[in-house]
């Protein structure tokens, strides 16, 4: 592998963006939950298929730069992603609400 | 030509991110949104071919950061709100759209990202290190060499001002560890 990665041909990388800035453009929408709420889970969930589609996004720019050691960056965020949301599931189970 | 497409989408991504933040009333809401826009910005650092920075991100941005806000908000009372959104005042508005133009103008005489003309890649510092600092320091991954040998000072500085500033939390809340 050189320094600018393997080789991937043009038309694959073209492809492997496009699917990539769709999942963005699908985290947009998916962002209009986390603005409108109206309730906390629905943000928390928002936020969790937004971290969803960053672990895809991750793996899809990996395979296009033909760089697999992009992939442990999403593999990383595949571990963070729920961490958020087990915090505020644990103040909310215990408390009612996180404050 | 896709990959203009996808860094424009997280541009558009980022920025709603930020100005939802920003915006929403709720603290919490807020919390929960900025964890949304760390996730936009890792995407860019992949772009960048930046993994480290990435990583960094992903540990700081999506890990510690939101769980350090909300075990602070977790101990602080909920105002109720009647608006959804903070109400924005025209004058700083403009003060801050002026200085975001102001700042804008230096972007053009930034270089091409990945350009091989950059000055940060054919500067004669960049040189020196990249030829001496195998023989000076012993140390095989230049970025480390620079962080703890040549700027071991600085960076002994930085540490000192985070134990610092943990020690003064520890004196402010009375306690005697962080947990």
């Amino acid at each position: 592998m050189s320094a600018a990665g393997s080789a991937v041909s043009p038309l694959i990388s073209g492809a492997l963006f496009a699917a990539a800035g769709a999942f963005v453009l699908l985290g947009i929408v998916v962002f209009y939950r986390v603005y409108r709420g109206p309730t906390v889970q629905d943000r928390v969930i928002g936020v969790n298929i937004v971290g969803s589609n960053t672990v895809i996004v991750i793996a899809l720019l990996a395979a296009a730069f033909g760089r697999p050691t992009f992939l442990d960056v999403a593999l990383v965020y595949a571990l963070l992603n729920f961490l958020m949301s087990i915090a505020i599931s644990k103040f909310t189970v215990e408390r009612g609400e996180v404050f | 030509m896709s990959l203009t497409f996808l860094e424009a989408g997280l541009l558009g991504f980022v920025l709603v991110c930020g100005l939802t933040t920003a915006l929403l009333k709720d603290v919490l809401s807020s919390i929960i949104a900025f964890a949304a826009y760390s996730l936009g910005m890792a995407m860019f650092w992949v772009i960048l071919r930046a993994p480290d920075v990435a990583l960094t991100e992903a540990a700081v941005g999506a890990g510690v950061m939101s769980l350090l806000l909300l075990l602070t908000i977790a101990r602080t009372v909920r105002p109720s709100h009647e608006a959804f959104t903070e109400s924005i005042r025209l004058r700083t508005a403009g003060v801050v759209g002026a200085f975001v133009l102001v700042l804008g103008t230096t972007i053009p005489s930034l270089p091409a990202i990945g350009s091989p003309s950059a000055p940060v890649i054919d500067y004669r510092v960049t040189e020196y290190y990249i030829a001496n600092t195998y023989a000076q320091t012993g140390v095989k991954n230049a970025v480390t060499a620079v962080l703890a040998a040549y700027r071991g000072f600085d960076t002994l500085g930085e540490a000192t001002v985070v134990f610092a500033a943990g020690i003064a939390v520890l004196v402010v809340l009375r306690k005697e560890g962080f947990v």
